[in-house]
């Protein structure tokens, strides 16, 4: 039984420590902020969460005890990662995309970050903005 | 009545006035002479003990560590002064209720006088000398407030400010010789250092402390070179004048020189210090007041002049002379007092306080004249009024003092001085109420209510009955109160009218013929004595305040500039000195502890704290990065707390570290995102140098601290050995914080509420400028981004705030036994709440919060101070804490313990104190539109409602 954990064990931390890696290989390699993205949700999910569950296994084969504690820092890691993820995005499309360089995005007629500029000087009113 | 509340009484009145003043002027009037009567009641209650030769006393070791001792006594000179102080007062209360007008807002007018009453009253009972320092500063402070009263004129305010000038630099001078008083008797009593005559004098200190000592007397009791003052704190309003420039405050400076009169009095240094000083201040002061032609211009040198008498008097150190000072005192509070009120009178009926606008009032104003000339004459000394004799007196004391071996020159300078009193005396009857009757009075002159004159009246009766019957009205009074100044046996003396023909008649005769031939003469001798040069104090002193005020300004300039860099450098180098200081002049055992071996976590820790500094420092002008490295900086700070096994440390850094950054981000928002390039490489160099130095000292200090053991037993094991039998838990550092320290922490919550309050006071005043107008109409430098409240981010820190609230109430919870703690608690507490700020906007969320977070601090402040409190009910000492177990079925055995509520408050100060320091710094950048009902911009739900609703 305890060898079947430890192969467990063992296997959880393999997958984390390749997706870490992955994670940060991508971050450096990956050409422009939007691609880049990518790269460490892989190291959060995958990366933290083998070793999370890794945890998890360990305490109840050595300890002989449950522990949640991880599944708290999961969630946290849930909520938080996309949180980040969706400022950093929406940072580069306003500092560093111009308006017309984006994609239509139907059925708004701009994007939410170019959405409302009341200081940006010249802007047109825009008059066909559902909201 | 104890004496402690004879003095606390006015203290406690002085909210009253203010308070009743919306019942109307009478009630006003009505409460303050009621406190004042109260006390003096309660001093007549006290008086049969002290006039029997008993001293009254109340006993308070207050700071006896510090030798200070709410200590108050009464002994006979004690009962003089209160007793002028309370019944003068009243006095002076119902003559102002009737002088003020209604534009002047009475109830602050009574407190202010309140307030200096019971500072007076401080004074005289005082048995400590720093009791009594802090009375006296109070008598300077209270008495700016009622000189400036007026402060809509800038006389008011100029003489206020001049006043303070000169009484508040005396008062220094005078805690110097205090304390040099006080060290060499070894004790602050009063009591105790009048019965160390001769220590004191033979003390290598005398001298210096009878200096600055007689420095703070002569500056109160505007003794030449210090008169000036007197004169422009005129532009008082009248009662003031007439309460505290003649009858109590310039006489502080007398009482305290009788006070001290046993142990200073008797030295050459003394005689010729004060004789001489009072005498040349009778003299001049006499002089320029026949030439004043401002009628309280006129009674303020006059007053200066007589308190140069006394001065005189009590100079020259025989008790004969101390009794003539004594009832002189008396003397002059009664006609000054009256004639000060009477000038008022004429100010008021008149409106011109101009002697030579006025002239032939006596029919005009027949009861003001009568009361006026009774006083006038008591002042020039003639029989049989009381001024009389006590001028008698004086002139027989000058008869046979000899002054540095020459016999004639004090009686020749004392009759002068005796000459010119009785000269403008005459002057002030003569030139206002005598002669013929004018045209072109500014007003009609009348005579006042009674309400107005009776107080003068009442002073000038019992000027008459003193005069005439002096033993009997004031015998005792005189006796006990010299009694108490000399310190030993009274001399004999008689307080009668006729002594047969002896020189001080003869000299009494000269000074009111000579006054006579003067008054005579005044038309020709004015137009002389305004053709001669003077030097005019006024401008003097002028010159040298705004020379010290260029000095301080040169000063502050160069070191308070405003650049926090040149603050930091002063700091340092300061710093540095300190420490080579210290590391010359001590000595240092050996190393003795041996060095770790470096764990890898600990060098990958250090290599990152390395790399982030040296970016900030490389980056440092690009405010954004620089504050996300020191974020970084922080985060690695709290992990090595966390590593070298400080959980309570990581903790409070880490909530702080979270708190800061937002704090920070908040004012970036507002300020250029780089900061500007430094051109000159002198600066960069000394910048690079004081850091450098200053990290390096910091880091070989810790080191050398860390590889030996301390020199004295650490009180850590104090701590920890007790942490749980004493203060019932297991946490160490959190039972150091609110229970062994816990007084440290009740000060603590208190400033970190005071500041965050500041903070909000601050930006309130900054937001009521025309900054308000730049904030709203500035261009941000970066275009601002739609979708400010994402959705993402709102549903989020929606979700996560009640786990961030349990998570503050568990981290609070297990504070006593297990890292936590209601500081740390706040922190968390803080930030859930920011959480939601940060996400649907500052409008937003401030909508939604019901509790104004001034009340928070408050709140907790209090709990803790309750908390503190309640110990007294165990008659136990403030902050004692109080735990035990308890069992309730179901639950394991839990604690509860009074520190805890003491956490609760620290809780809800810091919490407090976070949030209202970041609503405050947010409230610079709001803008009209911000105000939405919506806690997201685009919500899909939102969308389709309206679209529907449209259909």
């Amino acid at each position: 039984m305890s060898i079947l954990f430890d192969i467990a064990i063992t296997a959880f931390l393999i997958i984390s420590g390749v997706f870490g890696l992955v994670g940060s290989y991508g971050l450096i390699k990956l050409p422009d902020p939007m691609s880049r993205l990518h790269a460490p949700t892989k190291a959060t999910t995958l990366g933290v969460g083998g070793v999370l569950i890794a945890s998890m296994l360990h305490a109840i084969a050595v300890e002989g005890q449950v522990s949640l504690h991880e599944l708290l820092i999961t969630l946290f890691l849930l909520i938080t990662a996309p949180i980040t993820a969706n400022f950093i995005a929406k940072a580069h499309l306003h500092r560093h995309v111009e308006r017309d360089q984006l994609p239509d995005a139907a059925p708004d007629d701009c994007w939410a970050v170019h959405d409302i500029e009341p200081f940006q000087a010249g802007a047109e009113p825009s008059t066909e903005t559902t909201k | 009545m104890s004496l402690f509340l004879i003095a606390a009484l006015p203290f406690l009145g002085a909210l009253l006035p203010g308070l009743l003043i919306r019942a109307g002027r009478d009630a006003c009037a009505i409460v303050t002479g009621s406190v004042t009567l109260l006390a003096l009641i309660g001093l007549g209650v006290n008086a049969p003990a002290v006039l029997r030769g008993e001293i009254v006393t109340a006993r308070i070791d207050w700071i006896p560590g510090l030798g200070l001792n709410a200590n108050f006594f009464l002994d006979g000179l004690g009962l003089l002064f209160a007793g002028m102080i309370l019944g003068i007062g009243l006095l002076v209360i119902i003559y102002a209720r009737y002088y003020l007008s209604r534009n002047d807002a009475m109830g602050r007018f009574y407190t202010f006088l309140l307030l200096f009453q019971g500072a007076m009253v401080g004074i005289v009972l005082s048995d400590n000398v720093l009791m009594l320092l802090v009375f006296w500063e109070l008598t300077s402070l209270s008495s700016f407030l009622l000189i400036g009263y007026w402060n809509h004129l800038p006389e008011g305010r100029q003489g206020a400010r001049m006043a303070l000038a000169v009484t508040g630099a005396g008062g220094l001078a005078l805690i110097g010789g205090m304390l040099m008083l006080g060290n060499i008797v070894g004790s602050y009593d009063l009591s105790v250092i009048l019965e160390s005559k001769d220590v004191i004098q033979s003390s290598p200190l005398y001298l210096p402390a009878l200096i600055l000592i007689l420095l703070g007397c002569f500056t109160k009791s505007a003794q030449f070179p210090f008169h000036f003052w007197l004169p422009h704190a005129m532009a008082a309003p009248t009662p003031v004048s007439a309460y505290l420039h003649s009858a109590t405050m310039v006489k502080a400076g007398l009482f305290l020189m009788a006070r001290m009169w046993p142990v200073l009095s008797g030295t050459e240094a003394w005689f010729y210090i004060v004789a001489t000083t009072g005498l040349i201040t009778m003299v001049v002061g006499a002089v320029i007041a026949l030439f004043k032609d401002d009628l309280k211009g006129l009674l303020a040198f006059s007053t200066v002049s007589h308190l140069g008498l006394i001065t005189m008097l009590l100079g020259f150190g025989t008790p004969i002379a101390a009794v003539a000072a004594v009832f002189h005192i008396i003397n002059h509070a009664t006609f000054k007092a009256a004639l000060f009120m009477t000038a008022g009178i004429i100010d008021h009926g008149a409106h011109t306080r101009d002697i030579k606008r006025l002239g032939g009032l006596r029919t005009l104003m027949p009861v003001t004249f009568v009361i006026a000339t009774v006083a006038s004459l008591s002042m020039a000394g003639i029989p049989p009024l009381n001024g009389f004799l006590s001028k008698e007196m004086m002139l027989e004391e000058a008869a046979h003092t000899v002054w540095a071996g020459s016999h004639w020159l004090l009686p020749v300078l004392a009759c002068l001085g005796a000459l010119f009193s009785a000269a403008y005396s005459f002057r002030y009857i003569s030139h206002v109420f005598l002669g013929p009757k004018r045209e072109d009075y500014p007003a009609t002159p009348h005579d006042p209510g009674i309400g107005m004159w009776i107080a003068p009246g009442l002073l000038v009766v019992l000027a008459i009955l003193i005069g005439l019957f002096p033993k009997t009205i004031v015998g005792t009074l005189v006796a006990i109160a010299s009694g108490s100044v000399i310190g030993g046996d009274l001399p004999y003396y008689s307080l009668k009218l006729w002594h047969g023909v002896n020189p001080a008649l003869i000299m009494s005769g000269i000074a009111v013929a000579g006054g006579l031939v003067l008054l005579w003469l005044h038309g020709s001798l004015d137009k002389l004595w305004n053709a001669l040069p003077r030097p005019e104090a006024k401008r003097i002193f002028d010159i040298v305040i705004s020379g010290l005020t260029t000095l301080a300004r040169f000063f502050t300039e160069r070191t308070h500039n405003g650049s926090f860099a040149r603050y930091a450098a002063i700091f340092f180098v300061f710093v540095f000195g300190l420490g080579y200081y210290a590391y010359q002049s001590g000595t240092m055992v050996a190393a003795d502890r041996t060095m770790l071996d470096a764990s890898p976590v600990a060098i990958a820790g250090w290599v990152c704290l390395i790399v982030s500094t040296l970016c900030v420092v490389t980056f440092h002008r690009n405010r954004l990065l620089a504050l996300v490295l020191i974020g970084v900086t922080g985060l690695i700070v709290s992990m090595s707390f966390n590593y070298l096994s400080a959980p309570d440390l990581a903790l409070t850094q880490i909530s702080v570290e979270a708190v800061t950054i937002i704090l920070l981000l908040l004012a970036l928002n507002l300020m250029p995102k780089e900061t500007p390039v430094e051109l000159r490489s002198g600066r960069k160099l000394r910048d690079a140098v004081l850091s450098i130095g200053g990290g390096l000292g910091v880091g070989a200090l810790i080191y050398a601290m860390m590889m030996r053991d301390l020199v004295q037993p650490s009180i850590s094991e104090f701590h920890i050995a007790n942490s749980y039998s004493g203060g019932g838990g297991t946490n160490v550092v959190n039972v150091i914080l609110v229970d062994f320290r816990g007084f440290d922490t009740f000060g603590e919550i208190i400033v970190l509420g005071i500041a965050a309050i500041v903070i909000y006071a601050l930006t309130e005043s900054i937001l009521s400028t025309g900054i308000r107008g730049q904030l709203l109409n500035r261009k941000p430098d970066f275009p601002i981004a739609g979708d400010a409240h994402p959705m993402m981010m709102v549903v989020a820190t929606r979700v996560m705030m009640p786990i961030a609230l349990m998570v503050a109430a568990y981290i609070f919870f297990r504070g006593h036994n297990l890292p936590g703690g209601g500081f740390i608690a706040g922190l968390i507490a803080a930030i859930a709440l920011i959480m939601q700020y940060m996400a649907s906007g500052f409008s937003w969320a401030s909508a939604r919060q019901r509790f104004p977070y001034h009340g928070i601090i408050g709140a907790g402040v209090l709990v803790a101070a309750l908390t503190g409190m309640g110990a007294w009910l165990n008659e136990m000492p403030f902050l004692t804490s109080a735990f035990s177990y308890v069992y309730l079925p179901g639950l394991h055995k839990f604690e509860l313990a009074t520190a805890a509520l003491f956490d609760l408050g620290v809780f809800l100060a810091v919490f407090g104190a976070v949030l209202l320091a970041l609503e405050s710094l947010s409230r610079y950048a709001w803008q009209p539109d911000d105000a939405t009902e919506h806690a997201m911009d685009i919500n899909p739900a939102r969308d389709t409602a309206v679209v529907e609703e449209g259909k």
